[in-house]
C-alpha cells in the first residue's frame, strides 16, 4: 500500500525573501483574488500587528497604515517550491510538486528506512526549521487526503503536531469528522451543501454517487471518491536533473569571505540532499562568485576521492574561500557539481576502525590540498629504473611500485644538477649510468660519491661527453 | 595523597614536569644510538614534543640521525610526513634505508607559513608518527604552536632550523645542535626539558645503514682528487664500462 506524505508550506511566498521574513516592518504578499487584491502571505510583525491571511488590502491598511506591500511572484515561489522538491528527493523517490506550496511525497519504504513516520518527519521538521519554513504535514493513504489534512488545500490544520494515518479505516474515520467546509470547494458548491442540511463529510460520503453527481456535478464525486481512495489518483512525479547547479543571491553584497557563511551552508545543504537522493558522492566542485561588474570568479575544488559528507565539503570550501581575497564584492555565490562517483559504504559497516582511519587520513589531505594545491603533496615511489630523475616518482596515495635493490644512493636528490665548485675528493670508483636509448636527451654519466673537505659526502657525476666538469646531484644527509 | 595527585598531573599534563627527574612515563621512539637515548630524559626521542635540530649545512649527517627511529616507525606501520624537505627526497635511498614508502607523505608548501600551518594540521591530526619539518624562518611564536600541537596530537616533530637561529629564543622541548668535528658526528643538547644539557659525539660508522654503505667509505686505489676546474684523470673507466 502507498503512503503519502503532504509538506505544506503556507506561508513560502514570504518565506522565500529572507529579508522580508526577518524585518521588523509589518510586511505582506499580496495577490489579485476575484477583482480584490487580498494578502498571501505576513510576516512576523504583520502578525502581531492582527493581520492575516486572506484579509483584504483594505483592511489591512485600515490596521496596519505603514504596511509594506510585495506583489506576489508566482515565478519565485514556483521556484523555491522546486528547489525544495529537489530537497526531498532523499527521502523518497516520487515526489510531485502541488502548487502553489505543497510537496507530496511516498514514503512507504521511507518510513521503513528511518524505523517510521514520526522519525522521518522529525528530520524533515528539523531541516525546514533550520532554513526558517513554516511546515504543516500530513500521512495518509491517498494524495488528496494527505494533502488535505496537512492543509495545503485550505485553513490550516488546528493542530500543530502532523496527522499520521496508518490503515484505511483511521482514513475513513478521520474523513468522516470532518466539516464539509474544510473541502476546497466554490463558495456557490457550499452554500448548495449547507442548503441541502449537510455539515459533517460523513453525512456527503453516505450520499449515493448518482445523486452527488446530479445535484453537485461530477468534480465533487470524483473529488470524494479520490480522498478515500476509491478512485486512482495518479500525480506526475518529478525527474530530477543531471547535475547539480544552484546560484543563491547575498542580502548584501560583501567583499569580506566570512559574511558568504550562511550562504555557502544553504548551498551545500541543497547539494547534501542532491547527493544523498542520487547516492553518489562529488569528486570535484566548482563555486562561482558573481560580482556586479566583470566576470564571475571561480574556485575549483577537488577532492582526492568522492565525498557525499556537506560538513567535510563545507569546510574544504570554507579553507579556500578563506585564503581567497575578494577584489570586487560578490553579490551572489553558485554552486556546480557535475562529476559524481559512488562512495565506498564501507567506512559506515563493521569494521570501522581499519577503513575509518584511512578516511580521516583523506580528509586531513583534502584540507593540506584545499591550501596548498593539489600538486604539493606526493609521496616518493621508488621507481625500478636505473636513471636517477626515473627512480623517483611522484604519487598519492597509490600502491608503490616494486622496490628493487639500489646500491648507494643519497637522502637528497637535487631537482636539478648544479656545476660543483667546491673541492673534493672522489671516494668511489666510477657509476656509469645512460639513459635509455628510447628517450631523445643524451645522457651519459658517471657518479662518484665524493668527500668535501669538511667531512660532508656528496653524490657527484661527470659527464661523458665532456669529462671536465663535475656536477652535483646529491647529497648525503 | 596531595603526592599522587601531583602523580597525577605530571602524568596527564606534558607541559608540567620535573626539574632533573630521569623518570618519565612517556613513550618514547628508541633513537638507534645508545649515548642520545641516555641523553634524553624519556630515553628516547620524545613523542609529543619538538626536536629542533640546528645545524649550518646540509649533508652532515643531520637526516641520518632520525633514521634508525623512522625504521622502527615504519616497522609500526606508522605514518610520517616531511614537509618543505629542502631537496627531493629521493625514494631509493629511503627505500634501503628501511622506511615506508607507502606510509611517507612529502608535503612541498610555496612559502614557510603554507609550511607551518601544514605541519600544525598534520601534527593535530592524530594520524602521523612524526611530522618533520624544514624551517627556514619560524617565529617563537610558531615554534609554540607547533610544540602545543605536538602535545595535542601525542606526535614527534621535529624542525631542522639554520645554526644562526640558535640565538633565538624556542619554547620547544628539546635543541641539538648539530656539527662535524673529524670522523664524528657532535651532538651538543643546549636545552633538555627534564633532562640536562650535553655534549657527546656519534661516530659515522654508526650510521650503520647511512644510505646503504659503510661509513667513512673505505679508500679505493683508483680514487681520484679532482676540483671542478681542472679536469679529470680517465682512471675512472675501469669499472663497468659497456651498457651492453
Amino acid at each position: 500500500m502507498k503512503r503519502w506524505l503532504a509538506l505544506s508550506f503556507p506561508r513560502l511566498a514570504i518565506e522565500c525573501d529572507a529579508a522580508a521574513c526577518i524585518s521588523n516592518d509589518a510586511t505582506a504578499i499580496i495577490e489579485e483574488a476575484r477583482g480584490r487584491r487580498v494578502l498571501l502571505a505576513c510576516n512576523d510583525a504583520a502578525l502581531a500587528a492582527g493581520l492575516h491571511t486572506g484579509q483584504s488590502l483594505n483592511e489591512a491598511y485600515a490596521l496596519v497604515p505603514a504596511l509594506m506591500v510585495r506583489e506576489h511572484d508566482a515565478a519565485v515561489t514556483t521556484g523555491h517550491l522546486e528547489k525544495l522538491a529537489l530537497w526531498a528527493m532523499q527521502y523518497s523517490s516520487e515526489v510531485a510538486i502541488e502548487a502553489p506550496g505543497a510537496l507530496l511525497l511516498e514514503v512507504a519504504a521511507s518510513e521503513r528506512l528511518f524505523g517510521n513516520a514520526e522519525a522521518l518527519l522529525a528530520r524533515i521538521h528539523h531541516h525546514t526549521r533550520r532554513r526558517g519554513l513554516t511546515l504543516h504535514a500530513a500521512v495518509a493513504p491517498t494524495p488528496s487526503a494527505a494533502l488535505l489534512l496537512a492543509g495545503a488545500t485550505g485553513q490550516a490544520p488546528a493542530t500543530a503536531t502532523p496527522i499520521i494515518l496508518d490503515s484505511h479505516a483511521a482514513l475513513v474515520t478521520t474523513l468522516d469528522a470532518l466539516p464539509v467546509s474544510a473541502l476546497p470547494l466554490d463558495d456557490f458548491t457550499l452554500k448548495g451543501l449547507r442548503q441541502s442540511g449537510i455539515r459533517q463529510l460523513s453525512e456527503l460520503r453516505a450520499l449515493p454517487m448518482s445523486a452527488l453527481t446530479r445535484r453537485f456535478g461530477q468534480s465533487l464525486a470524483d473529488m470524494l471518491y479520490r480522498l478515500d481512495g476509491r478512485l486512482p489518483d495518479p500525480r506526475n512525479c518529478i525527474t530530477p536533473p543531471e547535475h547539480f547547479e544552484e546560484t543563491l543571491d547575498l542580502p548584501v553584497e560583501t567583499h569580506d569571505t566570512g559574511a558568504l557563511e550562511f550562504v555557502l551552508k544553504r548551498l551545500f545543504d541543497a547539494l547534501e540532499g542532491f547527493l544523498r537522493q542520487r547516492d553518489a558522492g562529488v569528486g570535484k566542485l566548482v563555486l562561482r562568485l558573481f560580482h556586479q561588474r566583470g566576470p564571475a570568479t571561480r574556485l575549483t575544488l577537488r577532492f582526492l576521492d568522492a565525498h557525499a559528507d556537506s560538513h567535510h565539503l563545507l569546510r574544504v570550501a570554507r579553507a579556500r574561500l578563506g585564503e581567497k581575497r575578494l577584489d570586487e564584492p560578490v553579490t551572489a555565490l553558485g554552486l556546480e557539481a557535475r562529476e559524481f562517483a559512488s562512495v565506498s559504504q564501507s567506512r559506515r559497516d563493521l569494521f570501522q576502525h581499519a577503513e575509518g582511519d584511512r578516511s580521516d587520513l583523506e580528509t586531513v589531505l583534502d584540507r593540506l590540498a584545499a591550501r596548498l594545491g593539489p600538486d604539493a603533496l606526493f609521496m616518493a615511489t621508488a621507481h625500478d629504473d636505473h636513471r636517477p630523475e626515473m627512480a623517483c616518482q611522484k604519487t598519492l596515495l597509490l600502491p608503490p611500485g616494486k622496490v628493487g635493490n639500489w646500491p648507494t644512493r643519497p637522502v637528497w636528490l637535487l631537482a636539478e644538477p648544479q656545476p660543483l665548485t667546491e673541492a673534493v675528493t672522489l671516494e668511489t670508483p666510477p657509476e656509469r649510468i645512460e639513459n635509455g636509448w628510447w628517450s631523445s636527451d643524451d645522457v651519459r654519466r658517471d657518479y662518484f660519491i665524493a668527500r668535501h673537505a669538511d667531512g660532508r659526502y656528496f653524490w657527484v657525476f661527470r659527464q661523458r661527453r665532456a669529462p671536465g666538469n663535475l656536477w652535483l646531484h646529491g647529497v648525503f644527509a | 595523597m596531595q603526592n599522587e595527585a601531583l602523580e597525577q598531573l605530571l602524568r596527564a599534563e606534558p607541559r608540567l614536569w620535573r626539574g632533573v627527574a630521569r623518570h618519565h612515563q612517556d613513550k618514547a621512539i628508541p633513537t638507534g644510538f645508545a649515548a642520545l637515548d641516555r641523553a634524553l630524559p624519556s630515553g628516547g626521542w620524545s613523542i609529543g614534543g619538538v626536536t629542533e635540530i640546528l645545524h649550518a649545512s646540509d649533508g652532515i649527517g643531520e637526516f641520518s640521525l632520525l633514521l634508525p627511529a623512522l625504521r622502527h616507525l615504519a616497522t609500526e606501520g606508522a605514518w610520517c610526513a616531511l614537509v618543505a624537505p629542502p631537496h627531493i627526497p629521493y625514494a631509493p635511498a629511503l627505500s634501503s634505508a628501511g622506511l615506508c614508502l607507502e606510509h611517507l607523505l612529502v608535503v612541498r608548501p610555496p612559502n614557510d607559513s603554507d609550511a607551518l600551518w601544514a605541519a600544525e594540521q598534520l601534527l593535530r591530526s592524530n594520524h602521523f608518527a612524526a611530522v618533520i619539518l624544514w624551517a627556514g624562518k619560524a617565529s617563537s611564536q610558531s615554534q609554540r604552536r607547533l610544540q602545543l600541537a605536538a602535545e595535542a596530537g601525542r606526535t614527534w616533530a621535529v624542525t631542522y632550523r639554520p645554526l644562526r637561529a640558535l640565538g633565538e629564543h624556542s619554547p620547544v622541548s628539546l635543541r641539538i645542535v648539530l656539527g662535524l668535528v673529524g670522523n664524528a658526528l657532535r651532538l651538543d643538547l643546549v636545552k633538555v626539558r627534564g633532562g640536562r644539557t650535553t655534549t657527546f659525539d656519534i661516530p659515522r660508522h654508526s650510521f650503520d645503514t647511512w644510505q646503504g654503505t659503510a661509513w667513512p667509505i673505505p679508500p679505493v686505489a683508483s680514487a681520484a682528487t679532482a676540483t671542478s676546474a681542472t679536469s679529470a684523470t680517465s682512471a675512472t673507466m675501469m669499472y663497468l664500462l659497456a651498457p651492453a
